[in-house]
């Protein structure tokens, strides 16, 4: 469990990795290779359905997914604050912009500022779609053991990638913690965060730079622990993720066989859509 | 506190791209990455090397969470300071990684990566070179060069950014290339402002860690890498 994180409005990696290493669920017991699978059809569908009702169906089955790892709902709502607010502060711009029927509009200025039905759809398509992959991502990682993740990165990824992803990984939570103590020291000194352009800079740039320093002596620290104990630039991977089982690949194969008939639909056929 | 600005990264979430195009920009940044990966091969990367862009990655990451509080909230992503730190072909990989935690929990979609990437690996190349000319061929000091570097690659990035958002269109959107076109200069615009906030704090952290560790800036000011054990000279020099 965390010890802290920065915001509940941001997902924590300690939450998320302790949900992943401790939960019980047929979820959990799912192999990574099938989530994996399914994440990449997920964003494949995000991407390609653009009929709405068919995007919602995709976002209600990975709240489905995510209810059924037994993850924490409120959590969820809480987290869906970033993917929001990005969408939120790109769709604005095309809310009032996107030609369409007028659904209020006001004179502002000696000019007239509308939101249209086609910006309100946009902007409901944009959101729908990136809470699903989000919902989705989420349940992946947080119904997934850490040694999983760290096999399944080797497999994929080239060695010096992979090595810097999985060394990454590793430092996260310390760095995190790091930051966020610099942060608590400047809170307990009555130091808020409200200050001057000029001053905040200053004190930003003194909790980075110190954050910075401290990284870079930890990894050297770290560099000459891992040589003396015979590190070449290879992460050994102790555990293997296991295979999908016949269940899992059935899941998969029914997801490809959905993503081929939305393609269809997408670039061939489009009077499939009978609403 | 959620963010209202953000600095130099495609804030856009899967579906937003068409899928031609995500295709087409993960093609380009696989390239690019390729290319880093076969520079890094041809070099020899230590331990220490792999450890250093590691703990840069988790520092990036961990200073994307941070929102400061200025004009309602920012982020940074100090993809110039890693390039400066990290060099380019490391700090590539750092930003490739950078992206790919993010869009595990929502920040950029997973098939924004490729984009975010070819953004992100712009900041870090353009930074890396621009401080690295400006050092040592034009003397400036640490703090205006990293001001520089970071504000120079920012701005770069940041037509990076409504050059892929232009081209790729929204999907969805009936609007026109140059309608989207004028909607992503606005945004464009605040990213540049913000990127003078990071601007001023890379040149700050480059000057506080050139009296600490110079030898961690030696890399990209053309000197060569120092060795960590005698950089105690510099602290001592630094200190007087």
């Amino acid at each position: 469990m965390s010890r802290r994180s920065y915001s509940k409005h941001i997902p924590d990696f300690r939450l998320v990795t302790h949900f992943g290493e401790s939960g019980n669920s047929m979820i959990h017991s799912m192999s990574l290779w099938t989530k994996a699978g399914l994440l990449a059809i997920v964003v494949c569908l995000a991407t390609v359905l653009i009929d709405p009702i068919l995007i919602s169906i995709l976002y209600i089955t990975c709240l489905a997914f995510y209810l059924a790892a037994k993850l924490p709902f409120k959590v969820l709502l809480g987290w869906y604050t970033l993917p929001a607010m990005f969408v939120f502060t790109l769709a604005i711009m095309f809310i009032f912009t996107e030609p369409g029927d007028e659904v209020i509009g006001v004179d502002l200025f000696g000019s007239h500022i509308q939101v249209t039905d086609n910006g309100i759809v946009l902007m409901y398509k944009l959101l729908i779609r990136a809470l699903a992959v989000v919902t989705f991502s989420l349940a992946l990682f947080m119904s997934s053991r850490y040694s999983h993740i760290a096999y399944l990165a080797r497999r994929m990824m080239p060695r010096t990638l992979a090595t810097v992803f999985l060394l990454s990984y590793r430092f996260l939570f310390v760095t995190s913690d790091e930051v966020t103590d610099v942060i608590d020291a400047i809170h307990s000194r009555n130091g808020g965060l409200i200050r001057g352009v000029s001053r905040q800079t200053r004190l930003f740039a003194g909790i980075f730079g110190l954050a910075f320093i401290h990284a870079f002596e930890r990894a050297e620290r770290i560099a000459k622990a891992m040589e003396s104990r015979g590190f070449t630039g290879d992460m050994p991977v102790m555990e293997h993720a296991p295979r999908p089982s016949v269940a899992g690949v059935s899941v998969v194969t029914v997801g490809v066989v959905v993503l081929a008939i939305s393609v269809y639909i997408r670039y061939f056929d489009s009077s499939m859509i009978w609403w | 506190m959620s963010r209202l600005v953000s600095v130099a990264h495609i804030h856009l979430e899967d579906g937003a791209f068409s899928p031609e195009w995500v295709i087409i920009w993960s093609v380009v940044a696989g390239a690019m990455v390729a290319l880093a990966l076969l520079v890094l091969r041809k070099g020899k990367v230590t331990p220490r090397k792999l450890a250093i862009a590691a703990m840069c990655t988790s520092v990036g990451f961990a200073a994307f969470q941070v929102s400061i509080p200025i004009f309602g909230g920012i982020h940074l992503n100090l993809t110039p300071l890693i390039g400066i730190l990290a060099g380019p072909a490391l700090g590539s990989l750092s930003v490739l990684i950078i992206n790919i935690f993010s869009a595990s929990i929502g920040h950029g979609g997973w098939g924004m990566v490729g984009a975010n990437t070819i953004v992100n690996m712009t900041e870090v190349l353009v930074a890396y070179y621009f401080y690295r000319l400006v050092r040592s061929k034009l003397d400036f000091n640490r703090f205006f060069s990293g001001l520089g570097a970071a504000i120079f690659a920012l701005s770069v990035s940041a037509l990076v950014i409504i050059g892929i958002v232009a081209v790729s269109g929204l999907q969805d959107s009936e609007q026109t290339k140059e309608e989207v076109l004028g909607n992503m200069l606005l945004i464009a615009a605040a990213n540049i402002v913000a990127g003078v906030i990071e601007g001023v704090i890379t040149g700050y952290v480059v000057s506080f860690i050139s009296k600490i560790r110079p030898d961690l800036l030696s890399d990209a000011e053309g000197n060569g890498r120092q060795d960590p054990d005698t950089a105690s000279e510099d602290i001592d020099a630094a200190s007087d």
